[in-house]
């Protein structure tokens, strides 16, 4: 998953004050014997016991996984030294190609030996995959397995499908929507969803007009928000209570432990169309890397061949609190482990349609001056 | 210096001295540090700027500034009113009943805060606790307060009580029945030893517990954050911000230290204004 | 002196003060005399602090009424009523300089600032303490000169009656010895009526122009101090007035009686009415030791078996040898006395000397 979508403050500090003292932390690790152990600076999901025992049972191996708050942080941890910590990294798609590879945060994986896994998955992620491909195509720099469409969500009870798809964005705008809904502060896919809502496409620079454009849909949104949260437990009891009919941002990802709780009417909706090449929805990818790791481990790659199997891509696709597509359901196998209500938790039926009128998360260029005015818009907000 | 180094006293406080240096001083001196790097930086070697200071006064951190010594001046207010009664009768009429009071009120506290604003939300929803109940009962609907300011106030009163509480039962049980009687019985009227005696002599425990709670609502974030709907951003939202969306460490330094340091300068003021030793009467 | 007063500033009329089932004070009548220093005297529990507390108006009564110039005060409160109290604590403000103490009660009365002040110099004065006191913490005052400074708050107060609780009884012997003087000048000096309460029946005496005696809730004897010396009321005030010989005994015949424990006989000046059974009461300083004694109507044989100096005077334990109670006699140092340890003597007193109460 992507975005800073746990709100740890203390995790972020720790990390801040691990990555001031410039990476002298952990030396017995970086120096230790680095066959039996290994360790993983992952999203939440690859963490938990279920997804490792397993493989430490098969490995006796000593297997450590720290759960990341943030892609730019945990990028922010390697370049400070970490490398000599961390043997795979989990990250969104942009990452591994924009910034780890070029600044040699990474290490290629053995194509021989991984690209057919590629061609078990979903046909979109057949190889070679573009995010998971360098940019002149020839290494191979991760593996995929977690996805979603992530643009809003809303209560089918009040907004149908159809008109949130056809309407999209739009709907926020709408007075009729003003204290109706709520902003789930993911503060990055937000900047992302007003450039859309704005008819700005977010993935490129931008003119002083888009800007501006962008900054009158911030300050409009904000005001018209019934409330703020980064909790989406906390979001979705808000939209069955009927408090909100709809928030933005959100997909699979926010909306999947609702709807796997039986509250089927929440649902994340993906955009028909929109400004970004005529697509109107973003879909997030995960690529997990290996760490260029002066002292490697020998096992990271056989972590990366394990986590293909059907039965434990089924367990990292329903790890914990949330529930995601996993691009491994290409296969019959792996489509096997999954019952009926599983599949309609991740949105199953319209996941096809959904990536097709998606675009895959990048990078914003902007980012920095975009999220000043984002965030004196949220001051500002009148309540 | 040796023979000061010698003594016993100074020998045992190295350790505390030493946990103290790292733990308190030691990330105070890094967030200094870094709140005069340059925007945008993550390491101490840039050259030192005040470009952070000047972006923030230039922007509308104000506002989240006042909402927060705001809120926190009206909750300090809100709470000395509440817990004043509540710990005089701890303090002087409950008896042994106090004990259960004080396991009542501070038994919650061993709850995470998060977990306890999140039963408020529960309880104040729509179609929630409160409002299905009315409902329920008596066939109203009544307009809510959560996501809205007076919520905000209202996870702030609730989450600090103790902290104003048990100093006030502190403050309070330190004054000697038999001198309000004294003043009473010299004419004042109740009122009177009220605001000639009780106040100025129960003034270290109300200081201390006004101070407590002023300080946490000034820094404080999940009240905003689960009752508040972030109906107004407090200063420590963007603080967190700074640090983690946006990516611009020295920004939030600069904006801790502005907090630290405002709320420093209160304390000082304070304290050099109202003179304790007097109020106990050391001197 | 006299029992007799003159017109009653503070009347108690059947005063009971019950705390659930237990009576506190017990049907308690007392006339206070205008200007008078009467003190109240009895053991812990026995009710005095009670007593004192519905007089100044903390407390209130069960039933009965309480009678200030003629006015039933009852449910007047403390602040409304024209009396004040010393506290036994001193119950100073700690956080108030000496002179803000003192100037008190005038601040709220509303007395001006600079009349405030000039009041405040004249008790300042007249409890000879010095005058740059005024600015001083009180904390930062001797035991002796907060005692001072509590009574000159109170005085600030103008009361029609002051009431005092205890307050000397955690100062050293010698330092209350000279306060208990200066209290009695000061009541001399200002004529205010003055209500003490107190343990100790010595400190009483010294201050008082008239005793009230508690027991259990109950006021037993109230006189002049020379009336409670010479004539207690029953055995508890007698033995409550210092070292007695008390000897259980019944009645013989008319002013004869018999010792229940060994049968020997005396005889006494007077018998209170009706009296079939009871103590007599011999002070120490009346019996007589060895030839003087016996030529005397009443008289014991025993062992001398200690001997205690009390300064001016001797007192020796002497064992009977019927029923080996242990009789104290004093005798003044230069009264010629040969007697060694373990001699037998005789011990005896002229029947007016002892005194014969009922219970």
């Amino acid at each position: 998953m992507s975005g800073f979508n746990r709100r740890n403050f203390l995790q972020t500090t720790g990390a801040f004050a691990l990555a001031a003292a410039h990476g002298g932390a952990f030396p017995g690790i970086a120096n230790a014997a680095r066959t039996d152990e290994l360790n993983i600076y992952c999203w939440e999901g690859y963490n938990s016991d279920d997804v490792l025992d397993p493989f430490r049972r098969e490995t006796g191996a000593k297997v450590r996984a720290e759960g990341l708050t943030s892609d730019p942080d945990a990028v922010n941890r390697l370049r400070a030294g970490e490398t000599k910590v961390w043997d795979l990294i989990n990250l969104n798609n942009p990452w591994a190609r924009e910034m780890m590879w070029p600044e040699g945060l990474i290490k290629e994986l053995d194509r021989d030996r991984f690209d057919p896994m590629f061609n078990d998955m979903m046909p979109a992620f057949h190889a070679p995959y573009e995010w998971a491909m360098d940019k002149t195509g020839e290494h191979l720099l991760g593996m995929t397995q977690r996805f979603g469409p992530f643009n809003f969500v809303v209560n089918t009870d009040k907004i149908s499908r159809a008109m949130g798809e056809d309407q999209g964005f739009n709907i926020f705008l709408d007075p009729a929507m003003k204290g109706k809904y709520g902003i789930l502060t993911y503060d990055n896919w937000n900047i992302y969803h007003m450039c859309v809502t704005a008819g700005v496409d977010p993935f490129k620079s931008h003119s002083k007009a888009e800007i501006d454009a962008y900054a009158k849909v911030c300050k409009q949104i904000f005001n018209g928000a019934k409330l703020l949260t980064d909790d989406l437990v906390a979001m979705n009891l808000a939209l069955i209570n009927g408090e909100i009919d709809a928030y933005f941002t959100g997909g699979t990802y926010t909306a999947s432990p609702a709807r796997f709780d039986g509250s089927k009417q929440v649902r994340g909706i993906t955009p028909k169309s929109g400004p970004m090449n005529g697509k109107g929805g973003i879909v997030w990818i995960e690529l997990t890397s290996l760490v260029n790791n002066p002292n490697p481990s020998t096992i990271a790659e056989d972590f990366l061949a394990y986590v293909q199997r059907p039965e434990v891509s089924k367990k990292v696709a329903f790890a914990e609190g949330t529930y995601n597509p996993v691009t491994q359901m290409g296969s019959k196998e792996v489509m096997a482990q999954f019952n009926k209500d599983e599949l309609d938790a991740i949105q199953w039926d319209t996941l096809e349609e959904e990536m097709s009128n998606s675009t895959d998360y990048d990078i914003n260029p902007d980012y920095a001056e975009m999220y000043d005015i984002y965030s004196a818009a949220k001051r500002e907000r009148e309540s | 210096m040796i023979r000061w180094l010698m003594q016993p006293g100074v020998r045992a406080a190295v350790p505390i001295s030493i946990l103290l240096l790292l733990g308190f001083i030691g990330p105070l001196l890094m967030v200094t540090g870094y709140s005069f790097m340059p925007p945008r930086t993550f390491s101490l070697t840039g050259t030192p700027t005040l470009a952070n200071f000047i972006s923030i006064i230039s922007d509308s951190y104000y506002i989240s500034f006042l909402w927060s010594v705001g809120l926190a001046a009206i909750t300090v207010l809100i709470l000395l009113v509440i817990c004043y009664p509540v710990s005089y009768g701890m303090a002087k009429m409950f008896g042994p009943w106090a004990n259960l009071v004080t396991m009542i009120i501070a038994v919650p506290l061993l709850v995470s805060e998060n977990i306890r604003l999140f039963g408020w939300v529960l309880f104040l929803l729509k179609n929630g606790i409160a409002d299905g109940s009315l409902q329920y009962l008596f066939g109203i609907h009544l307009p809510s307060i959560l996501y809205k300011v007076p919520a905000i106030i209202l996870g702030l009163v609730y989450v600090y009580l103790p902290f104003m509480l048990f100093p006030l039962v502190i403050g309070l049980s330190m004054v000697p029945n038999a001198v309000k009687e004294a003043a009473f019985d010299l004419g004042a009227s109740r009122f009177q030893v009220f605001r000639e005696i009780e106040v100025p002599l129960a003034m270290p425990g109300i200081l201390i517990g006004s101070l407590l709670v002023f300080v946490l609502a000034l820094g404080s974030l999940a009240e905003s954050k689960i009752l508040g709907g972030q109906a107004v951003i407090m200063i420590a939202d963007d603080i967190e911000s700074a640090f983690t969306f946006a990516q611009n460490w020295p920004k939030g330094a600069m904006l801790s230290l502005l907090l630290i340091s405002s709320s420093g300068c209160l304390i000082f003021f304070l304290f050099k204004r109202i003179d304790l030793d007097r109020i106990i009467g050391r001197r | 002196m006299s029992s007799e007063i003159s017109e009653p500033v503070l009347q108690l009329r059947n005063i009971v003060k019950k705390f659930g089932d237990f009576t506190a004070v017990d049907d308690i009548n007392l006339d206070i005399g205008d200007g008078e220093f009467f003190t109240i005297v009895g053991p812990s529990g026995s009710g005095k602090t009670t007593m004192i507390r519905m007089l100044v108006g903390m407390d209130r009564p069960s039933s009965g009424d309480i009678i200030l110039r003629g006015q039933r005060i009852n449910d007047v409160p403390a602040n409304k009523r024209p009396t004040c109290m010393v506290f036994q604590s001193l119950a100073l403000f700690p956080h108030k300089t000496v002179g803000e103490n003192i100037e008190f009660p005038m601040k709220i009365a509303g007395v001006e600032p600079g009349k405030r002040r000039e009041r405040a110099d004249e008790l300042l004065a007249q409890l000879r303490l010095p005058l740059a006191y005024y600015s001083k913490g009180v904390n930062q005052c001797s035991g002796g000169e907060r005692q001072r400074i509590a009574l000159a708050r109170a005085l600030a107060y103008d009361p029609d009656i002051l009431f005092f609780d205890e307050p000397l009884s955690s100062l050293d012997f010698r330092l209350r010895k000279t306060l208990e003087k200066e209290l009695k000048d000061i009541h001399r000096e200002t004529k205010k009526t003055f209500v003490y309460i107190t343990h100790s029946l010595e400190e009483a005496m010294v201050m008082s122009d008239r005793i009230g005696i508690m027991n259990a809730g109950e006021m037993i004897q109230v006189g002049t101090p020379a009336e409670i010396y010479d004539a207690p009321r029953n055995k508890f005030v007698g033995e409550f007035m210092g070292e007695v010989n008390t000897i259980e005994v019944e009645r013989v015949s008319e002013k004869h009686v018999r010792s229940l424990s060994d049968g020997t006989e005396f005889t006494v000046a007077r018998e209170p009415d009706n009296f079939e059974r009871g103590y007599l009461i011999i002070r120490p300083e009346i019996v007589k030791i060895g030839r003087p004694a016996e030529d005397l109507p009443n008289r014991v044989h025993g062992t001398v078996f200690n001997d205690y100096s009390l300064g001016s005077r001797i007192q020796y334990q002497i064992r009977s040898k019927s029923d080996q109670y242990q009789w104290l006699v004093e005798r003044l140092q230069d009264e010629p006395y040969e007697g060694k340890l373990d001699d037998e003597v005789y011990i005896g007193w002229q029947s007016e000397d002892a005194i014969l109460v009922s219970d």
